[in-house]
């Protein structure tokens, strides 16, 4: 057990030295390794990472010389004109030599350099056309690249998503005050209607429900936070979230420390406090 | 609003500012007013961290026109879930001042890697300024506010890429000191960060 816990604490301070870029070469690839199984270390480097990208907005701020501006503008957006027309094919005539240098030369030669020139050409024209057809091809490569870049930045928005609602999910279950309870259904609930919450003061409520039925017309689901006094409202049970989905809760601000958390059915948009068709309840358990 | 704050501390963010995020889709689509556009709104960011670190302004001049070269050619790999346009630059910039400096290291006729520290800043001639947004000024506190140990680990980390070993060899202290010292110091700077962040978020929804 206590090996666990130092093996985890090195784990998190390989965390913080791996974000700022500071662990030797195999130290590194242990870490991703690691930080393919382990959730934890990857939201603590998520959070650890822009702590040190911004020790770059710490530097003093610079103002460099006007020329650089120029150079760099030309140079990058030049390099690009270049790289357009090196692509371009050339025609083939212009690249065979003008014949003016040859006034001097015999009959023969002059025959012979023009059968020369003629094959030179020829080799030339068929280069052109090679690469006219490489270029062709490369254009139809291109477009399915694209096609495929395009699948997969919306997997990969897709994957940003859940990993964004997973995040707050994790936050709240890693939080080391967090606690957990279960929702029992109460007299009156609908079939089968269970839940099941972590609630950290720090970092707020996670919630799910399972078997709730969808909300009927000019109704909600509204979340409450039991306390000592008056339930405080954690806000409405998003309407596609009634079967499995978690949803995580902000921490009303100055709420008291709950004791339970409950949920009921009330009219659309929420009231101040909770009606009759209380359907979830459960109660916090004792710190230890 | 944590919820904003841990989204945003994630670097996963969603808030981008619009602009920022079209001026790189434009220099995706070959718009070179578009890169004119980057270069005056983060050039300056981008220069002075190369400066910082390489404590050079012919070599910081040259990490100035290689990010912005490859912010050109990968502008359409930009992902604006990942981090914010100055992020992703400054990014480059950082990795490209450390290749410099860790290849001018191992050029030993050089030697150079201990002799400029001091003189640095006033190799950018006459106008220098200093411009702290909000939130650089509170990271920058946080930082200053550190324990020397704890800052200045970071700091060789940052600006001189060394390896926690090297900083342990360094400071002549235990390497488990130093990987200690590493960590307390991050988080500190992740609590100067969400704490900004937090005042500059106004998020009411309840949920999701």
């Amino acid at each position: 057990m206590s090996a666990d816990v130092n093996d985890h604490e090195m784990w998190r301070e390989r965390a913080a030295i791996y974000a700022l870029d500071a662990l030797t070469g195999e130290e590194r690839r242990e870490f991703e390794t690691h930080l393919q199984t382990c959730l934890e270390c990857t939201a603590e480097l998520l959070t650890l990472r822009p702590a040190a990208d911004a020790i770059a907005q710490t530097v003093p701020q610079l103002d460099p010389r006007p020329e650089l501006r120029d150079r760099v503008l030309s140079s990058v957006l030049g390099e690009k004109r270049t790289a357009m027309s090196a692509a371009a094919p050339a025609p083939a005539t212009r690249v065979v030599p003008t014949p003016s240098p040859m006034r001097w030369l015999p009959i023969a030669a002059t025959v012979l350099l023009a059968v020369g020139l003629g094959v030179y050409a020829n080799g030339l024209r068929g280069r052109v056309s090679r690469l006219e057809s490489e270029l062709d091809q490369a254009r139809a490569q291109s477009t399915a690249l694209q096609a495929r870049v395009t699948r997969a930045e919306a997997t990969l928005a897709s994957a940003q998503t859940q990993l964004n609602s997973a995040q707050s999910q994790l936050a709240v279950f890693a939080a080391p005050d967090s606690r957990r309870l279960t929702l029992a259904a109460q007299k009156g609930a609908p079939e089968g209607v269970a839940g099941r919450a972590d609630w950290s003061p720090s970092r707020g409520l996670a919630l799910a429900v399972s078997n709730l039925p969808a909300p009927l017309a000019m109704r909600d689901y509204q979340v409450w936070l039991l306390t000592s006094g008056a339930p405080v409202s954690a806000g409405l049970l998003p309407k596609d979230a009634v079967d499995g989905r978690t949803v995580v809760f902000n921490v009303p601000s100055g709420a008291p420390v709950p004791i339970g958390v409950a949920l009921s059915e009330e009219p659309e948009g929420g009231v101040a406090q909770p009606g009759n068709r209380i359907y979830l309840v459960g109660m916090m358990a004792r710190a230890q | 609003m944590w919820f904003a704050a841990v989204i945003e501390r994630a670097g996963l963010r969603m808030v981008e500012p619009a602009p920022e995020r079209r001026m790189v889709e434009r220099m995706a689509a070959g718009d070179g007013d578009a890169l004119r556009e980057l270069y005056d709104v983060h050039a300056r960011a981008v220069y002075s961290l190369a400066v910082r670190i390489l404590r050079s302004q012919s070599d910081a001049e040259d990490v100035v026109q290689e990010v912005f070269a490859q912010a050109w050619r990968n502008a359409a790999r930009y992902d604006a879930t990942r981090g914010t346009v100055a992020g992703w630059l400054l990014m480059q910039a950082k990795s490209r001042s450390i290749d410099r400096l860790r290849a001018r290291r191992a050029r030993p006729e050089q030697a150079d890697d201990e002799a400029p520290r001091d003189v640095a800043d006033s190799s950018a001639g006459p106008e220098i300024q200093i411009v702290r947004a909000d939130q650089a000024s509170r990271v920058r506190q946080a930082l200053d506010e550190l324990p020397i140990l704890q800052r200045t680990a970071l700091e060789l980390a940052y600006y001189e890429g060394l390896t926690h070993v090297e900083i342990a060899d360094h400071l002549e202290q235990p390497l488990g000191t130093i990987k200690t010292r590493i960590r307390q110091g991050l988080l500190k700077l992740r609590e100067a960060l969400s704490a900004s962040e937090l005042i500059g978020t106004k998020r009411v929804e309840t949920s999701e």
